[in-house]
């Protein structure tokens, strides 16, 4: 059970950084929006995983289901600003967007 | 070495999707893949006895989120999905087969119910503790449904 929770704890964490970075990179709001889901997926891995290695995983699992909700919630806010952003300006394009502001 | 080979499989199989997710360069196939990496880790939470984080995490993102994403991906117009991606969409099949024998495997080797997690001190949510295959099966159908729907909706705008 410790190495399967090393493996998880790794592939989380590897993928809490591969989303954030991948948010911060992206040229879509989009993408941006589904690297965001994906870094909320090595949150959740990562916090289960943290939990694994005890016998009562109550707190972890508690934390996870949060973690579920507000990335959920989160992300479903951002859809409809994505939809907002695009009625205004046609374009997903953070440059664009920002170039079409001033 | 055998028991590491589970979690480095489902491991691999979340970076294998995620990776699809965000190197694609059409949205919808995106979609597609993040639909499948929100599968895998529902297993993943499945698979260490936590069948309500599994199902919690396959309705909200498998499904609800999923089905905002498709509306904002044909609100905005990018949704074109090429033959090459409705066959990824496709590759549901054979894994919904999978999942769909394991449970009637379950089923009928009579190990339905997991009576001895069913006794925590939760009440009446502790049914939700417990992981169904005929649920399971129920799942499955849904998943199989939704998928569908987004290979009719995407594939008919070529």
């Amino acid at each position: 059970m410790a190495s399967d929770q090393a493996i998880l704890l790794v592939t989380g964490t590897a993928l809490l950084f591969v989303g954030i970075a991948s948010t911060a990179v992206s040229k879509n709001l989009m993408k941006s929006i589904m690297s965001f889901q994906v870094a909320v997926f090595g949150a959740n891995l990562a916090l289960f995983a943290s939990g694994l290695g005890f016998g009562s995983r109550l707190v972890s699992d508690t934390f996870v289901a949060l973690s579920i909700l507000v990335g959920a919630s989160v992300e479903a806010v951002g859809l409809a600003i994505v939809v907002v952003v695009y009625r205004r300006y046609h374009t997903l394009n953070p440059d664009e967007i920002r170039r079409l502001r001033r | 070495m055998a028991s590491e080979l589970v979690p480095l499989l489902l491991s691999g199989g979340l970076f294998a999707t995620v990776a699809a997710a965000l190197a694609s360069r059409k949205v919808s196939n995106s979609l597609i893949a993040l639909f499948y990496t929100s599968m895998v880790l529902g297993v993943t939470f499945t698979f260490y006895g936590d069948a309500l984080l599994g199902l919690l995490t396959m309705i909200t993102f498998a499904g609800a989120i999923s089905v905002l994403l498709l509306s904002v991906v044909l609100i905005t117009g990018e949704s074109k999905l090429d033959l090459g991606a409705r066959k990824l969409a496709l590759a549901a099949v054979p894994l919904a087969a999978l999942i769909g024998a394991l449970a009637a495997a379950m089923v009928f080797s009579g190990q339905a119910g997991g009576q001895e997690t069913a006794d925590t001190s939760f009440g009446v949510l502790a049914f939700l503790w417990t992981l169904r295959p005929w649920d399971l099966l129920i799942l499955v159908t849904v998943f199989g449904a939704a998928m569908l729907s987004v290979i009719s909706l995407l594939g008919g705008e070529d």
